[in-house]
């Protein structure tokens, strides 16, 4: 029987004692950290990294270089610090310096930690996204993922943390990775929470709709709708409204479809930027709805000209959406710098 | 089933103790992923100990965790940090092939339809308790369920019970 098998599916999925008990200690100290990593050790590498940076703050003389943040790390402690392997491998294009400073692989996770610094201007800063421009090439089966941990305004510098989590039972102990990045985007203006002026109570049946062909989406249901709808029927641009409060982004229309609310936004020049947002509907308790899907189109794969579509839609009932105020999270980028950093380095164990 | 205890003790605790397995089951359901349920697990019960929300009774309480539940998946997803990772592959956590074919099949329905199979299966919730909590028509949240099981044919055909 189909609902006996779910459960026994089920009875083999529960969460971690670690991950349990994370949670309970939050309960218990009563505060919220947004974010809590499961395994202690990566928590006290981030930790160390955050500790390091202050003192490299504090200690200009040694901070033109990344190389005290290993004596620092060994200082604070020796534990931890032993599990880092440095690296120091570097590739300056266009004035700045791409640093692979230290990598480490834990059991089967690789974590690699990157800096970039401007050498000549002031291209980097706290807002610095690699987006997608960033490419890992590894010899074997995993997943990776990047992300910012740090910048230090003294130095300038950035650091990023490439996690490599091998899959198949590998041993990847001397294999080479290769980390390179093309471009990135920098002066990064972020707007959280923003209110959009617009009165939902008034919206309506959209007047014209057209069918498109989807170049991507976002949202969980995104893919379950596309298996139904290959190609969705999105809102005729309009004209951009005029109180809109982002520059960069074009709020073009918003309107029902098949009895689902339909926003649409557009961004010129989307290979120069890496505009975006997204809407979520917040009712009078302050309770907040996130569209259930998303998706994106063009009129041109042209770049020149190109214009990137880009409609949230939520499945509210028109006799509802009255009771619900319009919210937006947003980031836009203001700088593109390209160049060609590549470095390549071995994965060494010390474990 | 296992039966789902009330929690007669109402600090944070014993709360994150009484629905830990039910919200990381969830969370499970939508994402497929025990990295993704992790995160979400965290949010979750994160929101719950900073927000000490109170109820009328229990069921208010099931529903606000199974809501949330919902939402902070959504949020996980379209996050533009979500957008840029490369979704992650790791091992199962099933022994047995009935469980590993029983995960694949369900991994090919969307995610709306995820979540109300579990909740009508798994946490035995009504038609209409299922629209109140994910903010649904009834009506949307059974054509969903006949289209899940429409799509889940092949597990379903000789299940005279579902």
């Amino acid at each position: 029987m189909f609902k006996e098998s779910y459960h026994r599916m089920n009875s083999h999925i529960f969460p971690s004692e670690q991950l349990m008990q994370d949670v309970l200690s939050a309960a218990r100290g009563k505060h919220c950290k947004k974010r809590m990593i499961s395994l202690r050790l990566k928590r006290n590498i981030m930790m160390l990294v955050v500790f390091s940076a202050i003192l490299v703050m504090t200690m200009p003389v040694i901070a033109s270089t990344v190389e005290p943040i290993y004596q620092l790390m060994y200082m604070v402690s020796p534990s931890v610090a032993q599990f880092f392997m440095p690296v120091q491998k570097s590739s300056i294009s266009n004035g700045i310096k791409l640093e692979v400073v230290s990598a480490n692989i834990h059991q089967k996770t690789a974590e690699i930690y990157v800096t970039m610094q401007d050498l000549t201007e002031n291209r980097i800063d706290g807002t610095t996204d690699l987006f997608d421009s960033y490419t890992i090439n590894r010899p074997f089966d995993s997943s990776a993922h990047c992300q910012m941990i740090g910048y230090d305004e003294k130095t300038k510098i950035v650091t990023f943390l490439i996690t490599i989590d091998e899959w198949g039972g590998q041993n990847i102990d001397g294999d080479k990775i290769t980390f390179s990045v093309r471009e990135f985007l920098s002066q990064k203006n972020s707007y959280e929470d923003l209110a959009i002026p617009v009165s939902l109570a008034n919206i309506a049946d959209a007047e014209h709709t057209q069918t498109v062909s989807s170049n991507g989406g976002g949202g969980r249901d995104y893919q379950g709708y596309l298996e139904f709808e290959k190609n969705p029927i999105a809102l005729v641009p309009s004209v951009p409204m005029a109180n809109f409060p982002i520059d960069g982004i074009a709020f073009t229309g918003i309107a029902y479809i098949d009895g689902e609310l339909h926003i649409q936004t557009a961004v010129e020049h989307p290979l120069d930027n890496d505009n975006h947002g997204f809407f979520y509907l917040k009712d009078e308790n302050g309770t907040e709805i996130d569209c259930d899907f998303s998706f994106y189109f063009s009129e041109t794969d042209e770049q020149i000209g190109r214009i990137d579509y880009h409609e949230c839609v939520f499945d509210v009932p028109l006799e509802n959406i009255a009771a619900y105020a319009l919210y937006g999270d947003f980031v836009t980028s203001g700088m593109k710098t390209e160049g060609d950093w590549r470095v390549t380095f071995p994965l060494e164990s010390v474990e | 089933m296992e039966p789902q205890p009330l929690c007669m003790d109402e600090s944070a605790e014993a709360v994150i103790k009484c629905y830990s397995n039910m919200v990381y089951r969830l969370a499970f359901a939508r994402t497929g992923t025990r990295h993704d349920a992790d995160e979400i697990y965290q949010e979750v019960f994160l929101r719950y100990i900073k927000k000490q929300p109170v109820f009328e009774n229990e069921d208010h309480r099931k529903a606000w965790l199974i809501k949330v539940t919902v939402n902070c998946s959504k949020k996980l997803w379209g996050s533009a940090w979500k957008r840029k990772i490369v979704p992650l592959e790791e091992t199962l956590p099933f022994e047995t092939k009935e469980a590993i074919d029983l995960y694949n099949e369900l991994q090919q329905l969307p995610t709306k339809y995820r979540e109300v199979i579990h909740l009508y299966y798994y946490e035995d919730m009504s038609t209409e308790a299922i629209a109140e909590s994910l903010e649904r028509k009834s009506s949307t949240v059974r054509t969903q369920l006949t289209r899940a099981r429409a799509m889940l044919k092949n597990i379903l055909e000789e299940d005279q019970d579902v």
